[in-house]
């Protein structure tokens, strides 16, 4: 297949799934149809799609759909039990409007339901509502494919068989299921954002989750964290270039070149994260979790323009974001300015009472502070067992630097 | 869409005294307050409380037979304490309904689709 039809097929996949899903209430079904309609494509458009390959896979698959589901009917007719007359899904797709109604927000909602298993949400999301393929999915998850599969088929089954409704939650229960929404990218971004060099798969997955936050802003415009996560996934994007140095090992945040930076993404960022920021006090509560986040994001931000980092600005922000959740990811990163403010010593003692000797990120910031405080013994040891926590290669690359430049 | 919610305590915390204590009225007070307010909504197909966990007997079942034994299935700090079957249209209702269920200290609330009846007849 050429790469334009695979571009082509990938960027009508979310919408048509998801208009489809929507109005037959049918994950499977939706996948199958849009599966055929690309079938037929490849087989009538030769290598020039039309105006409007959305249209066209839209009409093709929903006609599949139809002609599937009114056989399915009929073959469920002889059942001695029927169904109570309820508005058929038959009713909701005749009612369809062209163009293609956009449902994406919708099937988010389903898909990051909090009955669905947190790493199945974020692979399921990726895989119906960004059109990515079920292989694209598992390589940016580091699973083989056939376990990615089956995690995929589980959700769709537990989706269809315990009745998870197919609609935005009323207001009431929005900020919930917002928040699981929210999580469930967290996840997928972080997934994308693990590995500095941002190599295959990863390039493209990291795009595709900076177009959904993008999607949720403009769907979702008024709810302060939406706008936040949009930020924190913008800036953290932004910074993408300045990520590795010539010998492909990754560069701590603090030592990249803000020269590097992606402009334009930055802008974007400060751009929601304003408007995150007049929607909270518009609400008059205080900055969510993840508004603190794209905070501290957009203060590390401030050095292309100021030349300098204010620390002592970012350690409030992780201090309040503390108060709100005790978490070691936190706790850590806090750390990393604590000791710009008050010196190492203080810093690596900040994180004594965590109780995790195989997570790599403790074991990266305590070899760091160790080294900074001179004791290269400990500094060591504590560089070989996060080198032992199979971090991404330029990571490892990085920490290895570090160890060898180690006085002896 | 009809489901089961199924109820587990942990029977002997919630309910020190067992069956004659305060806590076990005030439990059957509130069920009886809530049972009303899910049939006055029309949604309550069935349900049933159970005794307390010390009255269970269980027959288990295995390659050489049928056994049976005093207590319950399993010895769990939470056990089984009744179920409401419920018809509902969706899973987010079934969940609203879950979590306005009362619970006298703590405890976990198991939401299960049910099969629909075998054929009559």
């Amino acid at each position: 297949m050429s790469r334009l039809l695979d571009q082509t097929f990938r960027d009508a996949g979310g919408r048509v799934v998801s208009a489809l899903a929507a109005a037959f209430r049918d994950l499977d079904l939706a996948e199958e149809a849009f599966a055929e309609a690309c079938a037929r494509a490849v087989e009538r458009w030769g290598d020039t799609p039309p105006a409007d390959p959305a249209a066209w896979l839209f009409a093709v698959a929903r006609r599949w759909a139809l002609d599937r589901f009114r056989r399915r009917a009929t073959a469920a007719a002889y059942r001695p039990d029927d169904a109570p007359p309820e508005p058929s899904p038959e009713d909701h797709v005749m009612a369809l409007d062209e163009p293609i109604p956009d449902e994406r927000l919708r099937l988010i909602f389903v898909c990051c339901h909090p009955a669905v298993g947190p790493e199945a949400r974020a692979a399921l999301t990726l895989r119906t509502v960004c059109g990515l393929s079920t292989a694209e999915v598992a390589a940016a998850f580091l699973v083989p494919e056939p376990t990615l599969a089956q995690r995929l088929v589980r959700a769709k089954t537990k989706i269809a068989e315990a009745g998870v409704p197919y609609d935005v939650p009323s207001p009431d229960r929005w900020p919930e299921r917002m928040d699981a929404v929210l999580s469930t990218l967290e996840v997928a971004y972080a997934q994308a954002h693990a590995d500095a060099a941002g190599a295959g798969p990863h390039a493209d997955y990291a795009a595709e989750v900076l177009n959904l936050t993008g999607l949720l802003a403009r769907l979702a415009p008024d709810d302060a964290e939406v706008r936040a996560l949009a930020a924190t996934v913008r800036f953290a994007e932004a910074r993408r270039p300045a990520r590795l140095d010539t010998n492909g090992a990754m560069i701590p945040l603090s030592d990249q070149d803000p020269t590097e930076w992606d402009g334009r993404l930055i802008a974007e960022a400060e751009r929601h994260l304003a408007a995150s920021a007049t929607l909270s006090r518009a609400w008059g509560s205080p900055p969510g979790p993840r508004a603190l986040q794209a905070a501290i994001h957009g203060a590390h931000a401030e050095r292309a323009q100021t030349g300098r980092t204010d620390w002592p600005g970012i350690l409030s922000l992780y201090d309040l974001l503390l108060a709100r959740r005790d978490d070691p990811v936190i706790r850590v990163n806090r750390a990393v300015a604590l000791a710009e403010v008050e010196g190492p010593a203080a810093a690596l003692a900040s994180l004594a009472d965590i109780a995790a000797d195989r997570w790599l990120p403790l074991a990266a910031a305590r070899a760091d502070l160790l080294s900074r405080l001179g004791r290269t013994c400990e500094a060591r040891s504590e560089y070989d067992r996060a080198l032992s926590l199979s971090p991404a290669p330029a990571e490892a690359l990085f920490l290895t630097t570090r160890r060898d430049q180690l006085p002896v | 869409m009809q489901y089961a919610l199924l109820i587990h305590e942990p029977h002997a915390e919630s309910y020190p005294d067992g069956d004659s204590g305060q806590a076990w009225r005030d439990i059957i007070a509130a069920h009886t307050a809530f049972g009303q307010e899910m049939g006055a909504a029309g949604v309550i197909v069935g349900g049933a409380g159970l005794k307390n966990p010390d009255t269970a007997t269980t027959v288990r079942v295995s390659a050489s037979g049928r056994t049976v034994h005093d207590g319950p299935f399993a010895e769990t700090r939470e056990q089984l304490g009744g179920l409401y079957m419920i018809d509902v249209p969706d899973l987010d209702a079934a969940i609203e309904w879950a979590k306005k269920l009362p619970i006298a200290k703590t405890g976990s609330i198991e939401i299960r689709p049910m099969l629909p009846p075998p054929p009559q007849g």
